[in-house]
């Protein structure tokens, strides 16, 4: 039959349809299903912003030898170990359950969670470079720099456990950052989230003693001993992220409704609008989001302005697209009229934000009133949460 | 030679066995969505167990994924017996000894692709796992086309003049369907090796692809209502169908994306700046699975409407005599019949 088809000139199917079909069967075949090893990519983007004269070679050998150095330490994406001689700062039995490959033993026992759930987007090594991460807005975190946006530790400081954990089983609403909330909810998944933060942490902290031995190996320092001082300060600081945790009031069982609520609203927005705080410079005056003031993010700053590179000229970031830099995106300001707050939308959440800024954005923490200085009062805090909520409140009936 | 009643039997089987594979590629697709392939660890049997014998409770009450894969194997078993029945009421019944063959040869399809899914599960290869999920489809439309075949409408298609323009056009929609299908599956199977710049470039060339089916499809749609006569009427069932199933399948797209991804427009509407993705959530794993299964549904309705045209084709050629393999592919009778209706 089938040779019927094609054996007739005058037959449809016999026309410019199969070469067509061919090569683009071809192209897949080839382009597409040669299967790689699944390795942890080195940090050249890291080495090129730090040594933006050097040549292509020499930033491929540097961070190749700084990537062969914590792989020793931390192993690979399939066996992931923790260096020999330091606190553990993960719970490596769930690590170990999240790394590999997907799949089941013969004990039912799933492994393969961080490529099951999250390696599409954040990467094999967590560096916010996988296969999907071109197509976001905005683009997936890279966890190597240890800066994490949503979490009850000030700017500086590392989330905790259970920050980590709110995020994955909350999600991030309009990012593609999805809720595991399902996988929470069930008997059979419950651990899962728990081992996915495990893992998480383990890949930021790996990442970021890559970053800072690639600063020792470009300042020439001797890094045999370096590495495993690097990783104790780093996973030092995980370790001590709880005790950093921002005392927050409870706002939602403290709210006031009534004429006390439209007192305090107003009064929040006397403080949104104010110079102190300078809210409506990126907010804007409506809160639409539309202020003067827009700015990219620290993870973009890190291989452009800090390496002397324009983000807003092409002309001067397309170099660092052969090291695996997306196109720089301005990171810009919450819209506060919809009623979609990316660390959480209750009363704390917002305080949170308020007090302790968004790490690695734009949004700094508010300055608090201390004795002389200036700054915002405990009730000034709370009035423009108030405020804030009232703004999507009004339009929507949040 | 087999008489009508008995020859009815081989496209009620077809029918059949073509019914059993649309879920069994819905559940393939689950299998993927949920990335359960290696959910049960060994192949052939199940966690030690016998196939067919592996506990009904383990099963049923076990986690999704291994629910998912076991089912994936079990209804995949139950297609390969169905698809084993065909083939003998084909050889004992159908007359045109190609149809037998192409019975005989969507069967190894059947067993190829379980071999190949149970080499997915040995080698832990998800290169298998796409090549698996690729030729899912391109078998399900060769047991749709044994129906179609086997079908009685097969039988009293008439000739038309002038209608090799809907053929070429059906062919057309028939190939970029199947390039389509391997796009997609490359997007399902995305490897975490791949660089962002190719995963760009495919859901580029998903989209590009996409607009050439849709207007591929409508212009079937307004050939075929353009022809008007009592031939192109006939034409209008599997046009009509892909007019809506490529409507269907256009909005399941964009559901898929945003139920993977979200939307890069959030501040379109409150509703999708609010909007959170739900990790494996079930409405997000049946709009997801939906896009994917609709699509080998696409590629067998354009394989319809390429065979109803084709079809006329063939019988629209009749000035000169017909080989004898075509002889064999129009029946004598279908010729007598299009000599009745005018066409020498």
């Amino acid at each position: 039959m089938i040779r019927i088809f094609l054996k007739r000139k005058s037959s449809p199917i016999a026309n410019s349809s199969i070469p067509v079909a061919f090569w683009a069967l071809a192209v897949l075949v080839l382009g597409g299903c040669t299967p790689q090893e699944i390795v942890f990519r080195s940090n050249e983007l890291h080495v090129a912003s730090l040594s933006v004269d050097s040549e292509d070679k020499e930033i491929k050998e540097l961070a190749e030898l700084a990537q062969s150095q914590v792989n020793a330490m931390f192993g690979t994406p399939d066996l992931p170990k923790w260096p020999e001689g330091i606190d553990m700062a993960v719970d490596f039995e769930k690590v170990k359950r999240s790394a590999g490959p997907v799949g089941r033993n013969k004990t039912k026992v799933e492994s393969g969670l961080y490529r099951k759930h999250c390696v599409q987007c954040h990467g094999t090594t967590g560096d916010g470079m996988g296969p999907t991460s071109a197509l976001l807005a905005p683009y997936p975190r890279d966890f190597r720099r240890g800066s994490f946006k949503f979490k009850s530790t000030p700017i500086g400081k590392k989330p905790t456990h259970a920050d980590l954990v709110r995020t994955l089983v909350n999600g991030l609403p309009g990012t593609a950052m999805p809720a595991f909330g399902t996988l929470n909810r069930s008997q059979e998944y419950s651990e899962d989230v728990d081992a996915l933060a495990q893992y998480v942490r383990f890949l930021s902290i790996r990442g970021e003693v890559e970053r800072r031995l690639i600063v020792a190996l470009i300042n020439a320092e001797d890094v045999a001993d370096l590495g495993i001082q690097i990783a104790t300060n780093v996973a030092g600081s995980w370790s001590s992220a709880e005790a950093a945790v921002a005392v927050v009031p409870n706002l939602d069982e403290g709210m006031v409704l009534g004429d006390e609520h439209m007192e305090a609203v107003a009064r929040g927005k006397e403080i949104f609008m104010s110079e102190l705080t300078a809210c409506s410079k990126c907010h804007g005056k409506a809160g639409d989001g539309k202020g003067a003031s827009q700015d990219f993010d620290d993870w973009t700053k890190d291989w452009t302005i800090r390496a002397g590179i324009d983000p807003t000229k092409k002309s001067e970031w397309k170099s660092m697209k052969r090291f695996g830099a997306l196109k720089p995106v301005i990171d810009h300001s919450r819209n506060l009229t919809l009623g979609a707050f990316r660390g959480g939308s209750s009363r704390d959440d917002i305080y949170r934000r308020i007090v302790l800024g968004i790490e690695g954005s734009p949004m700094p923490a508010v300055a608090r009133k201390e004795n002389d200085n200036p700054g915002v009062t405990e009730q000034g805090i709370q009035d423009l949460v108030e405020y804030v909520l009232s703004l999507s409140e009004a339009s929507y009936g949040n | 030679m087999g008489t009508d009643t008995e020859a009815k039997w081989v496209f009620r089987w077809a029918a059949l066995v073509s019914f059993l594979t649309f879920p069994l590629i819905w559940l393939g697709g689950l299998v993927t969505t949920h990335d359960a392939g290696m959910a049960v660890p060994d192949w052939p049997g199940t966690f030690g167990y016998n196939l067919f014998l592996y506990p009904m409770s383990a099963w049923v009450y076990g986690p999704f994924d291994l629910f998912v894969e076991h089912g994936h194997r079990l209804l995949a078993s139950v297609v390969g017996l169905f698809a084993i029945g065909l083939c003998i009421v084909a050889y004992r019944n159908e007359p045109r000894r190609w149809l037998v063959s192409t019975c005989f040869l969507f069967l190894l399809a059947i067993i190829v692709q379980g071999v190949l899914g149970g080499v997915r599960v040995l080698f832990d290869a998800r290169t298998i796992a796409m090549i698996h999920g690729c030729s899912g489809p391109l078998v399900f439309a060769l047991g749709s086309f044994i129906a179609m075949a086997s079908s009685s409408r097969w039988q009293r298609a008439a000739s038309t003049r002038g209608g090799n323009g809907i053929g070429k056009l059906a062919v057309f929609l028939f190939v970029l369907s199947i390039v389509q299908l391997l796009v997609g599956a490359h997007l399902r199977h995305s490897l975490p090796t791949w660089l962002p710049v190719f995963f760009m470039s495919l859901v580029h060339t998903h989209l590009l692809l996409a607009t050439l089916i849709f207007l591929a499809v409508l212009s079937c749609s307004v050939f075929v209502r353009r022809g008007g006569n009592r031939v192109f009427r006939e034409l209008r069932v599997p046009s009509n169908a892909l007019l809506g199933i490529v409507f269907v399948q256009i909005l399941l797209g964009f559901a898929t994306w945003i139920a993977n991804y979200a939307t890069p427009w959030v501040e379109l509407t409150p509703w999708l700046a609010r909007y959170t993705v739900q990790g494996k959530g079930f409405w997000e794993s049946m709009i997801v699975t939906g896009h994917q299964a609709t699509g080998s549904l696409l590629i067998v309705c354009s394989l319809w409407l390429t065979c109803r045209a084709y079809r006329r084709v063939l019988l629209s050629k009749p000035e000169r005599s017909l080989s004898f393999k075509e002889q064999d592919f129009v029946p004598s009778n279908y010729q007598s019949k299009a000599a009745s209706i005018g066409v020498e």
